[in-house]
């Protein structure tokens, strides 16, 4: 199909398309690949359940597989109370009636013929409960339900085959039900499993078949149901099966929904799916039914199962979970293990072979000197050992290996006082002593000694040097190693021959330990160093914007010093101001101590730098004090908030004159400086607009200091239209002013909480005559 | 998405005349090249497409990655661009 799809004429792929629902537009060369392309996707939506339908015996089989693996964990890791309670919630919520009565469907006796007649008809499906069920017996549980206790005989081995799907030969109802319609005997058959024992009531079929459909919409619900069904019984295998029978029966009663969700799950089975087809159909009003829906609309089995987990109410489907994960992945982790387990054995061996002396000595491949009294140059003790006495001589090593060992641990440990080396007399020490082996003289120890210290010369595989010490009576450590008879016989004498582990390694536990303690101590180092260097920096960091602060707070104080000697020596018609006086205006009394140093800096800039104000010693009311004289001259004008006149035309007829003012909403541009860091400049900047546009209406202001642009919202348009007017080409402190209409929705994209109506802006000061 | 580009607001704030294909949001040189060597070098040339698309997002971003292989975002910005344009002027 898709593949015609790129061989169609316009045409036909236009109705091609509007048979799919997309609107009809026109094809041509830009857009028919697209087209084209649409159609190929929509068509392979359509073909793709088609394709999956075929799987649904394998799927099933693997439900089957799988729901009865999950079923035995499940029964075996719940305990008895927790399904109790939540059989009791589950039966109190939502399906009263139906989950008291589906336990006791066994005792009847005449429903058997009936259940025949619906379990019959799809052989397939009936396989994944039924095995199921076959796990549900295998697991004993306490808790038995007494009065079904002398039925048992009579349902036990009908379910029981049932297991084998060998349903002809076992259970007679079975073979006779697969040749009835199902779908006929389905109400039947669930009211009379409802019914109580040794009576049949079939009197509402209807709300029993919809409760179980209800609460058996997904996988999840028919798991919840199975472990119910797991614990009621020692009996399980009858109530289980009526109530499976009962379940499927429901479920294939609406067989033709399924379509969707076969694509999505491929290892459901017809059952489950048509289960969880059920779903949108019963109103859910417990919290049983959230779960539902959740998993029937991912509707993977394992999906499912773990989003079931984390809820509260089933706890147990965590453990489930966990040895799920055991069991699915059995193979992988045992490697894992068996590998983890190869290297532990390597290294066990590694360290086992290295200290294991014993071995090394006994090895028949040593090479041992033995004095022949046929050779002259032989001397027993100094280049060649008499043959009864190697013997010995190995168990001195053996003796002494030990201790040698010991020490060099400890060497290597960094203890204090100790020596990775025996000395001959430690030797004879260690050795003689002991009663047992070494039990004789002291001369024979010595000569043991000697034939050692051969024996060791002539091996050096057996890891022990002899070796001879720089320095005998200072503790000293260095030492050399012999590897002559000649230079052991000659430093024997000296009396500096001892013996050392020739590649003296370090225990595991000392090895960490050191190495922890010096990668502690690095990072105690760095981070100390670290921690300065982050201190001195954010010092200096404070240190500079203190500065900052500091001068900024002399700067403002020197502008408001001028400002009000400027003002006073105006208003006062004095030509001078005391110095102190001017302090107590600007500082109020609380912080007059806290702001001296800041006062001083800001009367000594004064001095020095300003022109205009100059200090001197006047007497002010008979008392001499100093005072700011007020030099430059009253006329000059102000420094701040002037309008400087027009740059250009904005009255009515000038070219630059919109005759309709669009939008209420203006920008003005260029009205401060981006470096302007005056806390008050919206204050200051409102005020001078208002003050310029005083017969508008203007409802908000704001300043953006990024883009050095000032909004103005105005009631109406014309309002607008004035303020345009009156600012538009303006200078204002040296700067044009560009006025610019914007869009109300802009404004309010930007100041959404600006004003639609109401009071309109006014001065926050008295307004101030300012030049034309 | 409640602020547009700077490109944007320029290209919606008046009509597009005889303006470039790279002057449309989300179009940069190298979608402006290809989009060129495509035949479309003027941004009315995208609209026209924009409009034969019917407006529609899906198919007019669609188009866009076929014809100059353009990311999402890019397309989405594109697509935003001329629908403002059409709000405003068409």
């Amino acid at each position: 199909m898709a593949d015609q799809v790129d061989s169609m004429s316009d045409a036909e792929l236009r109705t091609k398309l509007a048979e799919h629902g997309f609107p009809v537009m026109p094809i041509t060369a830009s857009t028919r690949k697209l087209l084209v392309k649409k159609l190929k996707m929509v068509l392979d939506n359509k073909s793709k359940p088609r394709n999956s339908v075929d799987n649904k015996v394998e799927s099933r089989r693997s439900l089957a597989r799988y729901s009865s693996g999950e079923e035995s964990d499940l029964d075996s890791t719940n305990n008895v109370k927790e399904r109790r309670g939540r059989r009791a919630t589950t039966g109190g919520a939502m399906l009263p009636p139906v989950s008291n009565k589906s336990r006791r469907i066994p005792l009847k006796k005449d429903s058997p013929a009936k259940r025949d007649s619906d379990k019959g008809s799809e052989s397939e499906e009936e396989k994944a409960p039924v095995r199921t069920h076959e796990k549900v017996e295998t697991v004993t549980t306490r808790r038995v339900t007494r009065t079904y206790a002398n039925d048992q005989d009579d349902y036990e081995t009908g379910s029981d085959s049932d297991v084998d799907s060998d349903k002809k030969t076992s259970s007679p109802f079975r073979s006779s039900s697969r040749s009835s319609d199902y779908i006929s005997s389905t109400l039947p058959t669930n009211d009379a499993s409802t019914s109580p024992p040794k009576s049949s009531i079939f009197s509402r079929p209807s709300l029993s078949h919809s409760n179980y459909t209800s609460n058996l919409s997904s996988s999840d619900q028919l798991n919840s149901i199975r472990s119910r069904l797991g614990l009621t019984s020692s009996l399980a295998d009858r109530p289980p099966l009526s109530t499976y029978t009962s379940n499927y029966a429901s479920s294939t009663y609406q067989p033709s929904t399924s379509g969707v969700d076969e694509i999505e799950s491929p290892y459901l089975s017809n059952f489950t799916r048509r289960l969880s087809s059920l779903k949108p159909d019963p109103p859910k009003p417990s919290s049983f039914l959230d779960r539902d829906t959740t998993n029937g609309s991912t509707l993977i089995p394992r999906r499912s199962y773990i989003t079931g987990v984390p809820r509260s109410d089933i706890v147990d489907y965590k453990a489930v979970n966990d040895k799920k994960f055991l069991k699915n992945n059995l193979v992988s982790l045992a490697l894992v293990a068996l590998v983890a387990l190869f290297f532990f054995f390597l290294f066990f061996m590694y360290i086992v072979k290295k200290n294991d002396i014993t071995s090394v000595v006994d090895d028949q491949n040593i090479v041992v000197p033995i004095c022949q009294l046929n050779i002259p140059g032989n001397r027993p003790g100094i280049n060649c050992v008499p043959k009864e006495q190697v013997g010995y001589a190995k168990d001195l090593m053996k003796a002494i290996h030990p201790k040698l060992m010991a020490r060099t641990a400890a060497y290597k440990c960094g203890e204090p006082g100790a020596l990775p080396y025996l000395t001959g007399k430690e030797i004879i020490e260690i050795a003689c002593p002991q009663t047992d082996t070494f039990s004789r003289n002291y001369d024979q120890c010595t000569t043991d000694l000697n034939n050692l210290q051969i024996l060791l010369v002539k091996n050096p595989r057996w890891g022990l040097n002899v070796v001879q010490l720089k320095n005998v009576y200072t503790k000293d450590v260095e030492y050399t190693p012999l590897t002559s008879t000649e230079a052991v016989v000659q430093q024997r004498n000296k009396g500096s021959v001892a013996i050392a582990l020739s590649d003296p390694s370090t225990p595991i536990s000392c090895l960490f330990i050191n190495t922890l303690y010096s990668a502690g101590s690095t990072f105690v180092v760095v981070g100390i160093i670290s921690v300065l260097v982050l201190g001195l920096q954010r010092l200096y960091k404070y240190y500079l914007s203190y500065q900052k602060k500091k001068s900024e707070e002399i700067y403002s104080m020197v502008e408001q010093i001028i400002d009000v000697i400027s003002q006073e020596t105006e208003d006062s018609g004095e030509p001078y101001i005391s110095v102190d006086h001017v302090r107590d205006t600007l500082i109020s009394p609380q912080n007059r101590e806290k702001m001296s140093s800041t006062w001083d800096a800001a009367v000594k800039f004064i001095q020095k730098n300003e022109s205009r104000v100059r200090m001197e010693v006047q007497s002010v009311d008979g008392e001499d004090c100093r005072v700011w004289r007020w030099v430059a001259s009253h006329s000059s004008p102000k420094r701040s908030t002037s309008w400087q006149g027009q740059a250009f035309e904005t009255q009515e007829g000038s070219v630059n004159n919109l005759t309709v003012s669009p939008t209420p909403c203006l920008k003005i541009r260029h009205m401060f400086e981006k470096n302007d860091t005056n806390p008050n400049l919206r204050t200051v900047i409102q005020d001078v607009i208002l003050e310029k546009c005083d017969r508008c209406n203007i409802l908000h202001i704001d300043i953006e200091r990024t883009s050095c642009c000032v909004y103005v919202k105005c009631a109406t348009p014309t309002d607008a239209g004035v303020v345009y007017k009156s600012l538009h080409g303006w200078w204002y402190e040296g700067r044009l002013i560009t006025v610019k209409y914007l869009r109300l929705e802009r404004y309010m994209q930007r100041f959404p909480n600006s004003p639609s109506s109401g009071p309109y802006l006014k001065p926050s000061r008295l307004r101030r005559s300012w030049d034309e | 998405m409640s602020s547009t580009s700077q490109k944007h607001r320029n290209f919606v704030a008046e009509p597009m005349g005889e303006k470039p294909v790279t002057d449309l949001a989300g179009v940069g040189e190298v979608l402006g090249k290809r989009l060129e060597t495509a035949g479309f070098d003027k941004a009315y040339v995208v609209l026209g497409q924009f409009l034969v698309l019917k407006k529609d997002k899906e198919l007019f971003q669609e188009w866009m990655k076929e014809t100059c292989s353009a990311n999402s975002k890019q397309s989405a910005d594109c697509y935003q661009c001329l629908k403002d344009w059409c709000d405003e002027f068409l």
